[in-house]
């Protein structure tokens, strides 16, 4: 768009003159002509970027707010223990979109605890809303997308003080199948500009 | 001066231990990408599980021949060894194995073997642990994996059934407690 802009504007000052110029009245005019063209061409670059608005897109996003998730001793495990935390999720997108995706440190990236050889497995969920107890699961290196933020401040310092929840989930036939102890692992979470 | 200034490196350094020890999680910087990770733990109790048991019921029996009744149970334990013992007791004075019918009292007997299909077993003393028993079971109750894990054998005496009344019914109740090892 810039290059529209001065080319007619060019055209526009020879024509204006309604007759060819001679070599000498160009050699007259071109400094300035010259000095013309760059200012157009500043001004053809300088004008959209007056126009963009202050908080420009930049693609770029942040995950924080994250906590270690602690089941401690499980008193039943007949039962889901769920473990639920409000995040926040920053995307300086146009439509503050982003994807996310969950790594575990199980073998290829599964969702597994372990306590020494034992190994149990556990569920993760996403939701783009702060405050959730379920979600959208999450598989192992797989980015949900379509998710959009509401924080407006990269730490959501102000505005929303989280903008999305992450859901740990320990099923009860992975509990009751589990070997007696006390079982550890961790979740990475990758969040990408969409 | 020497030692305040250790002192302060030590402090330092105890707060960063702490500080990283508490909050090990790990917050993502902004960027095209951000990553964020955080630490997962849960502690699985020692826990056992009973099921399976069935009542006992001698119908007529025949005072001449001893009287059995085993049955297969389910017990499921989630130690690393899937380890249990039992402990059985009885209705009677003392936790005893009778049978009641009123004042009439008839003594029997309970046997446990640690896999199914066995018509006899280790014998059980009331509120005595029976321990070092092993479960095979995968399941909680056995739904999935081997059906059933031990025997639970119950028997009366000829002797004892001689000393029965007739058209009598005795009655009394069995506690099983399973626990962890």
């Amino acid at each position: 768009m810039p290059e529209v802009a001065i080319e007619a504007a060019a055209t526009v000052a020879v024509t204006a003159s309604g007759r060819r110029m001679s070599p000498r009245q160009w050699a007259a005019h071109r400094p300035a002509s010259i000095a013309a063209r760059f200012a157009l061409a500043a001004c053809a670059f300088v004008y959209p970027l007056a126009l963009l608005p202050a908080h420009a897109a930049s693609n770029k996003v942040r995950i924080s707010s994250l906590s270690d998730v602690t089941f401690g001793t499980l008193a039943s495990l007949s039962i889901d223990a769920i473990s639920s935390q409000s995040v926040c999720l920053f995307s300086d997108t146009l439509a503050s979109r982003y994807t996310v995706t969950a790594i575990g440190n199980g073998p290829g990236g599964a969702f597994a605890l372990t306590s020494g050889l034992a190994s149990m497995p556990f569920e993760v969920e996403w939701s783009g809303t702060p405050g959730q107890a379920s979600g959208a699961q999450l598989f192992p290196n797989v980015p949900l997308s379509g998710q959009v933020s509401s924080a407006t401040q990269q730490s959501c310092n102000n505005g929303p003080a989280t903008s999305a929840s992450l859901i740990v989930v320990l099923r009860s036939a992975a509990l009751s199948s589990a070997t007696a102890g006390t079982y550890s692992g961790t979740l990475t979470l990758l969040v990408a500009a969409e | 001066m020497q030692t305040s200034r250790l002192s302060r490196l030590s402090l330092a350094c105890a707060a960063a231990m702490l500080h990283s020890a508490a909050f090990a999680a790990t917050q993502g910087t902004l960027g095209s990408t951000s990553t964020g990770s955080l630490s997962i733990s849960a502690s699985v109790p020692s826990r056992v599980q009973l099921s399976g048991l069935t009542d006992v019921s001698f119908v007529n029996q025949d005072p001449a021949t001893a009287a059995l009744n085993a049955q297969n149970v389910c017990v499921w334990s989630n130690t690393s060894t899937r380890g249990y013992n039992v402990t059985a007791s009885g209705s009677g004075a003392g936790n005893a194995f009778t049978l009641a019918n009123g004042a009439a009292l008839v003594p029997y007997s309970v046997e446990w073997a640690a896999s199914s299909g066995q018509s006899s077993g280790t014998a059980l003393t009331a509120g005595t642990a029976l321990a070092g028993l092993t479960s095979t079971a995968t399941n909680a109750t056995c739904a999935s994996g081997p059906s059933s894990t031990s025997s639970l054998i119950v028997k009366i005496s000829t002797a004892s059934l001689q000393t029965m009344q007739a058209s009598t019914s005795y009655t009394g109740t069995l506690t099983l407690v399973v626990a962890p090892e």
